[in-house]
């Protein structure tokens, strides 16, 4: 009973995905009620993995799924991550498609497809399961991000996705060959136990890791595999381009951070390599995004420094007591800021997404002072100002990288974070500090304002959690 | 002799990774990394027989049938790329930089 109420949440998600496609086949709802729609399916899915979240760690049918799946309280809450992205970015699409191409009813589906890739992304053990819900998870992405067929931009953005994904993909299949060859066994825990008796230092296993380490880096766009995600970010729609940052990045750490805590001595010989990329990645991301004039193009880049950081969570596991909560605590935090600015944008952007750029924004704080205190909110809460979630999440990463004695990486952490205030407020001064030039004209949908500001109530709720709890 | 195998199956990773940075024709790329799964399901299968199990062979399909989906995937995207440029280059497509 335990192990089908802990996938129910994930037979909701997938069934809601074949639900919206059959009536969009048969024509039965009215375009404008899809997101509504979905936004139902999102919202039952995620009271059932509320439901489901006090179920201890389990394997999921172990009988039939051979051990394949297991759901733990890390698993979880990574789950509520995704799912809740899923129903704030369908409330956003509502308002944006109201004001650019329309969508097809298919959008919607394949938005839950992607969301049940991630899902069982979350849960799986083993690497071939890992390979099919990545790809099931990417699939989905790659065409919402394309949606728009007579945009170019969306068009050139899929291309450089699809090619760099695919790219990873193949990585990722020959470093599972390699860790099959030799643990003989594709099972997480399989492999944990041949590392504990034999070693990990042989040639196969370490290059089949370092391939798998390479397809996860690029997913969640880490230093050297950053360059696709800001011109993907800025071809992609708005709302898509919202949940590709926070949903996907939910999934992959979550599923990076199982595969390292695998096993100690596996982590131990990572660890200075992964030390390395964390660097590299806080402090690459922080220089472009100084430099970026177009706000997606910013967060895209900032989405890289909040890699960064999600890393230093990775180097500071402790494989003996692995709970992951400052992983999973931290994805919670950045996904509602991410989350929030991206509806925020949805809806102020306008027309064809005419506004974008960090001028476009001028004076917004004097015509629309609530849509300016909101997007400042999330701004601090990225930069990590308390009491938003940002701070509480850094605060978290930090200390455990200091009780991992991992005191150079703190000290950087938290020096980029003081970089990062740099375009984090300069945006905050561009809406407070100008003159408006537009008269910031929106689309009448109650949809993505409500949805941002719900996302604000949800910065304050998350960083006064550990506090009230 | 099952160094045979993974020598072979290492030198088409290699084909594969230079015909993905290399060339700049959409759909070469697209079998280059056709070319690379497939040189990691002959590294599964090569495994399979040499741990004596069947896990090997199942990984391979499945491997297989993803590998399936995204060409479909890909093919689509060869379609809208020659409708909005007529050609099939990667390099006609600048637009989003900064």
């Amino acid at each position: 009973m335990n192990d089908f109420l802990s996938l129910f949440p994930l037979l909701i998600i997938c069934s809601g995905g074949i639900l919206l496609m059959l009536l969009s086949a048969f024509e039965r709802v009215k375009l404008e009620n899809a997101p509504v729609l979905s936004m139902g399916i999102f919202g039952a899915a995620f009271v059932m993995q509320l439901i489901a979240s006090g179920i201890p760690e389990s394997t999921l049918y172990a009988d039939t799924f051979n051990g394949m799946l297991v759901s733990n309280g890390f698993t979880h809450a990574a789950s509520l991550v995704i799912i809740g992205c899923g129903f704030f970015t369908s409330m956003s699409c509502h308002t944006y498609f109201r004001q650019n191409n329309p969508c097809t009813m298919e959008f919607y589906s394949l938005l839950f497809f992607a969301a049940f890739g991630m899902l069982l992304l979350t849960l799986s053990r083993e690497l071939i399961t890992t390979f099919i819900s990545l790809e099931i998870m990417s699939l989905a992405i790659y065409i919402l991000v394309g949606y728009d067929r007579k945009r170019v931009t969306s068009t050139e953005a899929l291309l450089k996705y699809l090619l760099l994904g695919a790219f990873a993909g193949a990585f990722f299949t020959m470093g599972s060959a390699l860790i099959y060859g030799g643990a003989g066994s594709t099972k997480f825990y399989d492999i944990g136990i041949f590392i504990s008796t034999h070693s990990a230092a042989t040639p196969l296993l370490i290059g089949g890791t370092f391939f798998i380490f390479i397809a996860f880096l690029f997913k969640v766009a880490a230093f050297p595999f950053h360059a696709w995600v800001i011109d993907v970010y800025e071809g992609a729609a708005t709302p898509v381009t919202g949940f590709m940052a926070t949903a996907l990045k939910a999934a992959i750490f979550t599923v990076f951070a199982n595969f390292l805590a695998l096993n100690s001595a596996l982590q131990k010989e990572w660890v200075d390599f992964l030390f390395y990329i964390a660097l590299f990645t806080m402090f690459g991301g922080n220089l472009i995004a100084i430099g970026q004039a177009n706000i997606k193009r910013m967060l895209a880049a900032s989405g890289i420094v909040h890699t960064g950081y999600l890393l230093i969570g990775l180097v500071a596991i402790s494989t003996e007591s692995f709970t992951g909560s400052v992983i999973a605590y931290y994805l919670a935090a950045y996904a509602v800021g991410t989350l929030g600015i991206f509806a925020a944008l949805s809806y102020l952007g306008g027309k064809g997404e005419k506004r974008m750029s960090f001028d476009d924004f001028k004076g917004l704080a004097k015509v629309r002072p609530y849509s300016a205190a909101a997007i400042a909110v999330f701004l601090l809460s990225m930069a990590g100002i308390p009491p938003t979630a940002g701070f509480m999440g850094k605060f978290y990463i930090i200390t455990s990288a200091i009780s991992a004695g991992q005191m150079a990486l703190a000290v950087f952490a938290v020096v980029s974070s003081i970089l990062s205030m740099w375009y984090y407020l300069r945006l905050i001064i561009i809406m407070y500090f100008h003159e408006a030039e537009d008269a910031f004209e929106i689309e009448s949908s109650v949809f993505a304002p409500a949805c941002t500001f719900i996302l604000v109530f949800f910065v304050f709720a998350i960083g006064l959690y550990p506090i009230v709890v | 002799m099952i160094q045979d195998y993974l020598i072979l199956s290492v030198i088409l990773f290699c084909i594969g990774i230079l015909g993905v940075v290399s060339r700049r024709n959409v759909l070469i790329v697209f079998m280059s990394i056709e070319l690379m799964l497939n040189a990691a399901n002959l590294a599964f299968i090569a495994f399979s027989r040499f741990h004596v199990s069947m896990d090997g062979h199942v990984l391979a399909m499945m491997v297989m049938a993803v590998a399936a989906a995204e060409a479909a995937l890909a093919l689509a995207v060869v379609i809208l790329l020659h409708r909005h440029k007529g050609k099939l280059d990667t390099n006609v497509f600048s637009l989003l930089k900064g």
